[in-house]
């Protein structure tokens, strides 16, 4: 059985440093979806959060309307899990590390776009990392055809839905968050799949880096 | 976390420059820093920058029960939330001073000024209205939130279509942009909060002060107002006493200044509008500034998946070859009376997303506009271009563009 | 062979997770040919490779020192850096002071030139100190001191009240510190002033006016992200009084 792909990321940009007052910030958009990042950190940590070994890291995720649910709290631990497993973190012991993220619009795979801007703030902090890492969503319509990057009308449309945090040095999946049924072959092409857009953005992560960096090469 | 402290010499330094008529960015004692409206792709999305402050806005709406003391009018809900992404110094869900005190303001500049048609969200008189609530989100605190916020809220009002509605009999009928077009809000007037600062018990003040100059500043006067000179709400704090002329000149110099964004404002919708017109692809993702060192854009791009499917079939039938794997794990019994299925590990997989269905139905605009609009654009900025596409990856269908801006030249002026 | 991996890197973007791993040139009594590197901030040892956990420029300096040269704005105190400091609190013999660290430093009274436990240094809250870490690492509280070691001031000490400080990024820091730079000759040839430069991102500046200070402030400022022509060009419209 052949499945039908269609592999395309929407075009995606990102800005770093764009706001004033946080250590590192950095917006991402992938499509119509856009997410603002912000980083504070290493910084003073409260006592009853200290951790003597490590760094604390929080992560909190702001709806655009109302208050935070249970969606965005799920999201905030899957969102802190990669990271803390990127994060160099025990070379900062018993200080805080704070990741915000404000969905500016939704418009389709906004756990791959807070993965993403999340990344890119760390970048912009400069907090030490053993690696980066990207978020892919893949959507699986009704034909069984898997979409990456889908749009909400898609997301709609879909029978399953995954996203992945990829690694960049291995390529392995650090986090899976998944939604409706699937085979185990569908699981896989979608790792693969994956694997094969994140190069995409682990190399726009590089162009974005070099170009910032161009003036005092 | 703790704010940054101010030293006694930035503090020294700040009221001396004054009292020289001197400003840390170089401005002029009324100038306003750099405003930008931009809108999303969403109706009733505004992002305001000022300065270095920026300022989300979000407007929605929701037919819910009238209050019985006004049982024909809409109601109006403003929200405004300090993001601890703003300033170290904002902890989350915590309900500081400043917090209460923006968004009284807020809605005495925007609800109890009477500006939008509350009656006219009215859809079964004592049954059913709109609920239409304003989230403002404060994203990066560098100084005057109020204005910023106000310019936000009412640029975002102003932007929002509400769906349409037809009543048969008790029966309501809500459309889909789709099927017709969503229709505005009835703004009367468009008020503006203005802010001055003052030092030294009055005797200089300053419009639209940016952090360091809040921090060391006496007192404060917020006077709301829209560009029919009309005021809608004055607000001093800080206990300093003024005299009745410094009232009368500020409120003066607020005319000019709410009538100058006013037009910024209307400028800004009215591009918006044109750009949604003409069916242009724009939102948040266009209005992302291309010719700065910071940002890169990516058109899209498909990506290679020639072994793909090799890849997959041959992971699958690897796990297969290995039939123990699907075996359950037996279930350990760490006490009398539980029960626990393999080790206490972290479960990454009950993370599982709890999509509920979106309580509106989501607005999907074929068109969307962001447009930018800048005030008192004073600054060059020379564009240098540095090895445009030289070695542009094949895959990529459009390419990025490479191109390199000079920063910002602000200066005092001579 | 580690060096020649590195080499054809250095001025190279990097980013956190590029790893250089090498083969040990094998001379020929078959014997491994140990060769050594200094890995600064931003590069980690693992195993036989080196980690880059940082995003920026990788660095090198003779003859085998790496490090990579990143932008950013938060400070993580280093031993014998200087930095500038604001005391925000007097706690029995010790000063407390904020540097942007992840933790307030503190500073002891007698660590002033002359300082007796009779003649206690003039020190308010809210002042600015110059001061350099004599203690600086991830599990202690970081300790500064206003003496060299052989207990003179060398240019440290408290702040006069004149002066502005702003704060930029660690890589502009570096850049205006660096032997011979660039930028502060170019500075230099505008208007007499003072600047005193912090590790920790913070600039004081002092000239004759109000003006003049906020003039070099701004130009500070404005250097992050500029090439050197540009900076020229910006410095003489300045100096030719078109700004």
């Amino acid at each position: 059985m052949e499945v039908e792909l269609c592999p395309i990321l929407r075009s995606f940009g990102s800005e770093q440093n764009v706001l004033s007052r946080p250590d590192g910030s950095a917006s991402f958009v992938q499509g119509d979806t856009s997410v603002l990042a912000g980083v504070y950190g290493p910084a003073e940590v409260k006592v009853s959060k200290e951790i003597y070994d490590r760094a604390t890291l929080e992560v909190v995720i702001q709806p655009k309307v109302g208050l935070p649910s249970v969606r965005e709290r799920a999201r905030e631990q899957c969102i802190r899990e990669t990271c803390e497993a990127a994060l160099l973190s025990t070379l900062h012991p018993r200080s805080s590390l704070t990741l915000i993220l404000q969905v500016v619009h939704d418009d389709g795979s906004l756990l791959a776009c807070y993965l993403n801007a999340a990344c890119m703030a760390l970048i912009d902090a400069g907090l030490p990392m053993s690696s980066l890492f990207c978020g892919i969503t893949c959507a699986i319509n009704t034909e069984g055809q898997i979409i990456t990057d889908p749009s909400v009308q898609q997301e709609k449309e879909s029978r399953a839905l995954l996203t992945f945090a990829i690694d960049s040095v291995e390529r392995k999946v650090m986090m899976s968050s998944t939604k409706g049924s699937f085979s185990v072959k569908e699981l896989q092409q979608c790792i693969a799949v994956s694997q094969k857009a994140s190069e995409e953005i682990f190399q726009f992560y590089r162009d974005s880096v070099k170009r910032r960096y161009s003036k005092i090469m | 976390m703790k704010d940054t402290p101010l030293s006694n010499c930035e503090r020294q330094f700040l009221l001396k420059a004054v009292e020289e008529k001197k400003r840390v960015d170089g401005r002029q004692t009324y100038d306003y820093r750099n405003i930008k409206i931009t809108f999303g792709t969403e109706y009733g999305c505004c992002i305001v920058d000022l300065g270095k402050t920026r300022i989300l806005a979000q407007v929605s709406c929701e037919l819910v029960p009238p209050k019985d003391s006004r049982p024909t009018e809409g109601i109006l809900f403003f929200n405004l939330e300090l993001s601890p992404m703003a300033s170290p110094a904002f902890e989350l869900g915590r309900q500081s001073e400043l917090l209460v005190k923006l968004n009284r303001q807020l809605e005495r500049c925007l609800r109890n000024s009477k500006c939008i048609d509350t009656e006219s969200l009215c859809v079964i008189s004592g049954e059913k209205v709109w609920q239409i609530r304003v989230d403002v989100h404060v994203l990066n605190h560098d100084g005057n939130l109020m204005d910023a916020a106000s310019i936000a809220a009412i640029a975002a009002l102003s932007h929002f279509r509400r769906p349409e509605v037809a009543i048969q009999g008790r029966d309501i009928t809500v459309f889909t942009p789709e099927e017709r077009d969503p229709i505005p809000l009835s703004i009367y007037h468009m008020p503006i909060c203005v802010s001055f600062a003052f030092f030294q018990q009055g005797t200089y003040l300053l419009v639209d002060p940016c952090e360091r100059e809040e921090r060391v500043m006496d007192g404060l006067l917020v006077i709301a107002m829209n560009k029919h000179r009309e005021i809608c709400s004055i607000q001093s704090s800080g206990g300093i006493m003024l005299l009745k002329e410094q009232v009368l000149r500020c409120s003066k110099i607020a005319s000019v200044k709410v009538s100058e964004i006013t037009e910024l404002i209307n400028k800004a919708l009215d591009n918006d509008k044109r750009a949604r017109k003409e069916g242009g692809k724009f939102g948040f993702a266009e209005s992302m500034p291309k010719e700065r060192i910071t940002a890169l854009k990516k058109d899209e791009a498909p990506v290679e998946m020639t072994d793909v499917q090799d890849t997959a079939n041959e992971i699958i039938s690897r796990t297969e070859a290995q039939p123990d794997i699907v075996k359950v794990p037996s279930p350990v019994v760490p006490a009398p009376g539980t029960g626990q299925v393999g080790e206490g590990l972290l479960n990454t997989w009950g993370l599982e997303e709890e999509e509920d269905e979106e309580e509106e139905q989501h607005e999907k605009e074929e068109m969307s506009t962001g447009e930018v609009m800048v005030l008192s654009d004073s600054e060059e900025d020379d564009v240098v271009i540095l090895n445009p596409d030289a070695n542009k990856p094949k895959r990529l269908e459009g390419g990025s563009k490479k191109g390199v801006e000079a920063p910002k030249k602000q200066k005092t002026s001579h | 062979m580690m060096q020649s991996c590195f080499k054809n890197k250095i001025g190279d973007v990097v980013l956190p997770g590029d790893i250089f791993s090498f083969e040990l040139p094998v001379t020929e009594d078959g014997s491994v040919k140990a060769e050594k590197i200094i890995c600064g901030p931003g590069l980690r040892r693992n195993g036989d490779e080196v980690l880059v956990c940082k995003s920026g420029i990788l660095r090198h300096k003779q003859p085998n020192l790496y490090w990579i040269d990143s932008q950013q704005k938060r400070y993580v105190p280093a031993k014998g850096e200087s930095v500038i400091g604001i005391v925000t609190a007097k706690s029995g013999d010790i000063f407390k002071v904020d540097v942007g660290g992840s933790e307030q430093a503190s500073l002891s009274y007698l660590a002033f030139e002359g300082a007796t436990k009779r003649n206690r240094p003039n020190v308010q809250v809210g002042d600015l100190v110059y001061a350099q870490f004599i203690i600086a690492n991830k599990d202690m509280e970081p300790e500064l001191v206003c003496i060299d070691s052989n207990g003179k001031a060398n240019g440290m000490g408290v702040f006069g009240a004149d002066g502005f400080l702003f704060k930029v990024s660690l890589g502009l820091v570096r850049r205006l510190l660096a032997p011979q730079s660039e930028i502060v000759k170019d500075l230099e040839k505008l208007f007499p002033s003072e600047i005193v430069v912090g590790m920790n991102g913070c600039v004081w500046v002092k000239a004759k006016t109000v003006q003049q200070t906020l003039i070099v402030a701004n130009l500070i400022e404005s250097c992050e992200n500029m090439t050197a022509q540009q900076r020229q060009a910006l410095f003489k419209r300045v100096a030719d009084g078109n700004l």
